[in-house]
Parts: C-alpha cells; sequence; structure tokens
C-alpha cells in the first residue's frame, strides 16, 4: 500500500491564536521533530508570560458578550465546527501522524473521538437546562441556572495532540465560557489546525485561544487571578504534584487527569482469537503511549497448558507486528515520540531484567522498520515473564510498547492484585463468564473498567474517568460531567410580595 | 500480500469497487443490450465505497482494534478485467460471475475477521456481500436468457 500524502509540507514557525488572531510569539522557537522521519516538520514559540497574560486577557474581555450569546447561537458556530472537522478529517487526522507518529487508523479514531465531543456540546440548549421547583413553600418558588464562570484553561499533552483538549474546550465554550488552550510543545500543529477551523466556525476573537509553550504558560494559567479553572490531562506527577495543589491554593476548579498502570485480566474461559487482537491494540496500539493502555498481562489460574499456549499466540502476533511510519497504511505500530522517551523506556527494560523478570520478546533487537527510516524512535513490542507488581515495571508507569506479564491464581487474587496498584484508571477483564465479568466491574477500584475491551475509552457522552493516582479532582471531562464543571448553579428562590 | 489494518483493507476494497465498476463501464459500450444492468452495477459500486467509508470512519476510534482486526490474504481475491480479444458475450458474463465471486468471498472473509472487533464494519462488509450475491444471481440470468 502507498504511504498517505503528508499534509505539512514546510517548516513554518508556528503562532500563537489570542483575540482572532495570528500573533507571532516573542519567545524562542524550538523544532518539532516527525518521529519516524527525523525531520523538522515546524517550529513552535515557547510564549512568554506576557503573551499567556495577553490571551487572558482577551478571553475575559470576550466573556460577557459570548456568556450573553444564546446556548442555540453558540450551538450552532460548534454545529459549524463540526461540519469544517468532518470536511478535513483526513488532513486533521494526517497531520497527528505526521507530528505524533501513531498509526494512521489510530490518527483516524482521535479524529472521530474528538468530533464526538463536539457533536454532544452542539446539544447544549438541552444539557445545560436548570431545574424547578413551584412551591418550595406556599407562593415560593425555587429553581437553578447552570452560568459560565468565565476563562478556563485547557493543558493538552503529547500523546493525543488533537483529542484531549476537546474533552473540555466544547463544553467550556458551549455553556458560555471563553478559553486558552496550551498544546504540549511537542505536538503543536494539531490544535493549531484546529484553531484555524474553530476561527472558520465563526466563534468570536477571544472565545477561542492557543497559546503554545511550556512551563512559563502553564505556571502562567494557574497562577492568573482570571483563570477559573483548569482541565489538564498529562502525567501523575504533574497532576499530583503542581496542577492539582496550585488550583486549590489559587481557589481555581481542576481536572487533573493522571498517568496509569493498567492491569488486563485473562480469565482462562476467554475468548483467545478476539483477545488477541484487543491486547496487541491495548498493549502497544499508539506505541503504548497512552493512559488506557495495558501495562500488566495477568492471567488467571494455575493451568499450565492454557498459559503456555495464550503467551505462544500472545507471542507470535505481537512478534509480526509490522512497524513503521504511521502513513503508510500497512503499518501497525510507529514510533514512540522522540528519543528521550524511547530512552526511559529502555531504562525500564534494563530494570525489569535486573528485578529478576525475563524476556520473552526483546523489541530492543532486530527491529524491522518498514521503509527506509532512522531507528532513533522506533522499539519494537517487548514482553516480560515472570515479572511482580512490586517491580519497577510492574508497578510504574512506562508509557512505550512494554507488556509485563504475571499469574495470579484466581480472580479474587487477581482483583487484590490490581486494587493494589496506586494507579485506577482502566482495568480490564477478559471472560466468557458473565459471573467472573460481574465479580470483577463490582470489585475492582478502577475509573474505567473494561469487559472483553483492551482500551476502555468512555464515548463523549460519558464521563473519563479515574480514580486513584489517576485522577485528581471530583468531575471529570466530557459529557455530563464537563457541563457541571464549567458551570456554577446559580439557585434562586423567589417569593413576590 | 497481506492486510491487517483497518486502513489497509478499506482501500483494497475500495480498489476491488472501482475496478470491477471499471469492468461493467467497458461492458456496457461493448455490450449495448444489457447497458442499464451493466450501468447500474458500477452505480451501486459507487454506493459499496460510499457505505464502507461511512462504517469506517464513523466508529473507527482508539478503542477498537483497527491496526490488528483483519488478515487478508490479497492474493485471494484478485481479478482479471481484460477480456480477450476474441472473447464473446458469455465469456464476458462467466468473467463478471468470476470476478463477483472474488468480491464476494472478500467481503465475506473480512467480515468474519473482523466481527466483534470492528463493530459497523464488518456489517456493512455483509450487507454489500450480500447484493453482491444478488447481482450474481442477476448476472446467472442473463448468462442463461
Amino acid at each position: 500500500m502507498a504511504l498517505l500524502e503528508e499534509p505539512i509540507k514546510e517548516v513554518k514557525v508556528i503562532k500563537n491564536y489570542i483575540d482572532g488572531e495570528w500573533v507571532e510569539s516573542k519567545g524562542e522557537v524550538v523544532d518539532v521533530v516527525n518521529p519516524a522521519t527525523c525531520q523538522t516538520i515546524a517550529k513552535v514559540p515557547i510564549s512568554t508570560k506576557e503573551e499567556i497574560d495577553a490571551a487572558v486577557e482577551a478571553a475575559k474581555a470576550a466573556f460577557p458578550d459570548w456568556r450573553r450569546t444564546t446556548p442555540l447561537a453558540r450551538s450552532r458556530i460548534l454545529f459549524r465546527l463540526k461540519e469544517l472537522l468532518e470536511e478535513n478529517f483526513e488532513e486533521v487526522s494526517r497531520i497527528q501522524t505526521q507530528e505524533h507518529g501513531k498509526t494512521i487508523d489510530e490518527s483516524r479514531g482521535e479524529t472521530r473521538r474528538g468530533i464526538e465531543n463536539v457533536e454532544v456540546a452542539c446539544g447544549i440548549p438541552s444539557l445545560m437546562q436548570g431545574y424547578y421547583s413551584e412551591d418550595i413553600a406556599t407562593g415560593i418558588d425555587e429553581w437553578v441556572i447552570p452560568t459560565p464562570l468565565g476563562v478556563f484553561g485547557i493543558i493538552g499533552p503529547f500523546n493525543f495532540p488533537f483529542m484531549i483538549p476537546l474533552w473540555s474546550a466544547p463544553y467550556a465554550v458551549a455553556t458560555g465560557n471563553c478559553v486558552v488552550i496550551k498544546p504540549s510543545s511537542e505536538v503543536p500543529n494539531s490544535q493549531t489546525r484546529l484553531a484555524e477551523l474553530a476561527d472558520e466556525a465563526g466563534f468570536p476573537p477571544g472565545v477561542w485561544n492557543v497559546v503554545h509553550g511550556g512551563r512559563t504558560v502553564v505556571n502562567g494559567m494557574l497562577d492568573h487571578p482570571d483563570i477559573e479553572g483548569i482541565a489538564f490531562v498529562g502525567s501523575t506527577p504533574t497532576a499530583k504534584n503542581v496542577i492539582y495543589p496550585r488550583c486549590g491554593a489559587t481557589g481555581k476548579r481542576v481536572i487533573a487527569q493522571g498517568g496509569a498502570k493498567n492491569f488486563m485480566v485473562i480469565m482462562p474461559d476467554t475468548n483467545m482469537r478476539a483477545t488477541i487482537p484487543a491486547l496487541m491494540t491495548s498493549f502497544f496500539g499508539n506505541a503504548g503511549q497512552r493512559c488506557l493502555s495495558g501495562a500488566n498481562l495477568l492471567i488467571v489460574g494455575e493451568d499450565d497448558g492454557f498459559y503456555n499456549t495464550f503467551m505462544d499466540a500472545v507471542t507470535a502476533t505481537a512478534s509480526g507486528i509490522i512497524i513503521g511510519y504511521g502513513l503508510d497504511e500497512a503499518v501497525q505500530m510507529g514510533p514512540v515520540h522522540d528519543i528521550e522517551k524511547k530512552e526511559r523506556i529502555l531504562g525500564y527494560i534494563e530494570s525489569g531484567l535486573k528485578q529478576g523478570a525475563k524476556l520473552r520478546l526483546d523489541g530492543r533487537k532486530n527491529i524491522k522498520i518498514t521503509g527506509d527510516y532512522p531507528e532513533t524512535c522506533f522499539l519494537g513490542p517487548t514482553i516480560f515473564e515472570d515479572a511482580a507488581p512490586d517491580m519497577k515495571i510492574g508497578s510504574e508507569e512506562i508509557f512505550g510498547p512494554v507488556m509485563s506479564v504475571m499469574r495470579a491464581k484466581n480472580l479474587t487474587e487477581a482483583i487484590e492484585i490490581c486494587n493494589a496498584s496506586t494507579y485506577a484508571n482502566a482495568h480490564a477483564i477478559f471472560t466468557s463468564s458473565g459471573s467472573h465479568a460481574k465479580e470483577f466491574q463490582y470489585n475492582v477500584v478502577s475509573g474505567n473498567v473494561g469487559i472483553n475491551i483492551g482500551i476502555v475509552a468512555p464515548m463523549a457522552f460519558f464521563p473519563f474517568s479515574g480514580m486513584k493516582d489517576s485522577f485528581f479532582g471530583i468531575l471529570h471531562t466530557q459529557g455530563k460531567e464537563a457541563v457541571r464543571f464549567f458551570t456554577e448553579s446559580k439557585v434562586i428562590i423567589q417569593r413576590w410580595l | 500480500m497481506k492486510l491487517h489494518t483497518a486502513s489497509e483493507t478499506i482501500s483494497f476494497a475500495k480498489k476491488l469497487e472501482n475496478e470491477s465498476a471499471k469492468f461493467y463501464k467497458d461492458l456496457s459500450q461493448k455490450y449495448g443490450k444489457e447497458e442499464d444492468a451493466f450501468l447500474s452495477f458500477g452505480e451501486e459500486n459507487r454506493k459499496n465505497i460510499a457505505q464502507t467509508e461511512r462504517a469506517y470512519y464513523g466508529v473507527i476510534t482508539d478503542a477498537i482494534e483497527g491496526c490488528f482486526a483483519f488478515d487478508v490474504e490479497t492474493d485471494e481475491y484478485t481479478f482479471e478485467t481484460e477480456l480477450a480479444d476474441k472473447a464473446n458475450y458469455a465469456d464476458a458474463l462467466s468473467r463478471a460471475i468470476e470476478i463477483e465471486e472474488k468480491i464476494i468471498k472478500f467481503y465475506s472473509d473480512a467480515a468474519e475477521q473482523s466481527s466483534s472487533l470492528m463493530a459497523d464494519v464488518p456489517r456493512a462488509f455483509k450487507m454489500i456481500a450480500k447484493k453482491r450475491r444478488n447481482r450474481e444471481e442477476k448476472l446467472r440470468a442473463l448468462l442463461e436468457k
């Protein structure tokens, strides 16, 4: 199959989008590199404090008029954005592959998930309706109006450059707030293209802003008195030690989604034929760089025959995965995002060996890359056996294509192992038994639970949950919870004298 | 050549539809008495592509196994669309039936491989296989006429 055409053809310096204008930053610029080809595809500014302040000021100034714009009128702009995203679906998807490295199927999946959030937010005239009680006492009525708050900051990670800001932004603006988005500086092109389409859709100046950069921009958001809340997705250390406490200290609402260490629990009664592709997607899809990825494969039962048959099938399939540039339609796994991330993953593989786990499949060796690309960011699927939950590879987030295989005597023990993890993002069970599924779903501590699903990605009309060290906050992104997050309940009690 | 990803499988389905549409267009020009039937097959192929793409782009998400859902050996489904100079109408219809058999097998196998993994895509494949079975029957009826 042919290599799909790259949408980014020349290296440009990316601009910020502030108050409806494309503004050149005064900050230094750094290269944005395609991890498959190692070629520079853009230059992104590390914006200054003055620039984040200007964006917040523009958003604050736009808020009164935007709030007065009716929910129906706001939803019409979102409908227009949805149409533009559909029209530009393929370009937007290929940009993600070009700047992130994921396969084209994965990028299209990301685009679809992002658009679905815009679609759900289009229903804002119904979604943000309040409620009313007549005669709470004789002649006295009481009702609730969800009201927007002002300016919100949205901070996105590198692993889903297009979709993750859309878990929040459509709901924020649909409810009448204004947003300042800070994409990851490693993958800024997707949000830049999205802002161009938001501009074309007709959002008034200042409602939708994008400021590129790093810590200065994040700190500028966290400290800014005019930012009412932050929606953050990133690593657990940043979510737990920076975003969550700083928002608490400055009185901001916060959604802080962190990392994960997801267990995929395999019961001996599982449908092996369907389970293997699901596990490949879970552990090696997106090169393992997602908070919903499987990390630990926990095989239940003491039947060595089942274990060996299952692991033979897993290993055979994993070793045949086609690796290469994601714009090649045949490729099943792209590179990890950059050399630093690859080095970090290699460090975990070394630590696994030192702590006594055994490599069943070594992704460091003999990486067969389809096409003529440098090996720099590529890594093959790696499978450890004899791993344990207390090893670094069994307990810490690796964020790469590494599977750590463990065993449990029975389902009860498997659930105990899952629940001992400090993370609780997306554990899953693979079984043909309704009884096992029910027991797992009821007892496992996990924000999202999969039953025969390897990537437990909630649809846009459900919250993207998370517990323990995977989530800090109360309300989640997506759907009704996002609407609640971006509005305050104004309660009115009325009596006519 | 083996296909594993949804993207390349959808592209392959599109290729089969386009190649067979061209074959029917040629037949319509060569055999005017069944021009309408052959042209309608080509039009149906266009709708099949739209139906497949709608299913794929509508359900593709990171939650389903887009890169691991298929194991399609393309050699099993490729067909020859060029007819020999001395081929007659019956030869052309026989070739059309052969083409339809290959395409039906492709859609049926791909649907089977991806059932429970690719949501609406296998359903769309099954529906197209059914439509093409009907077409095959029409072609057989023309051959027997």
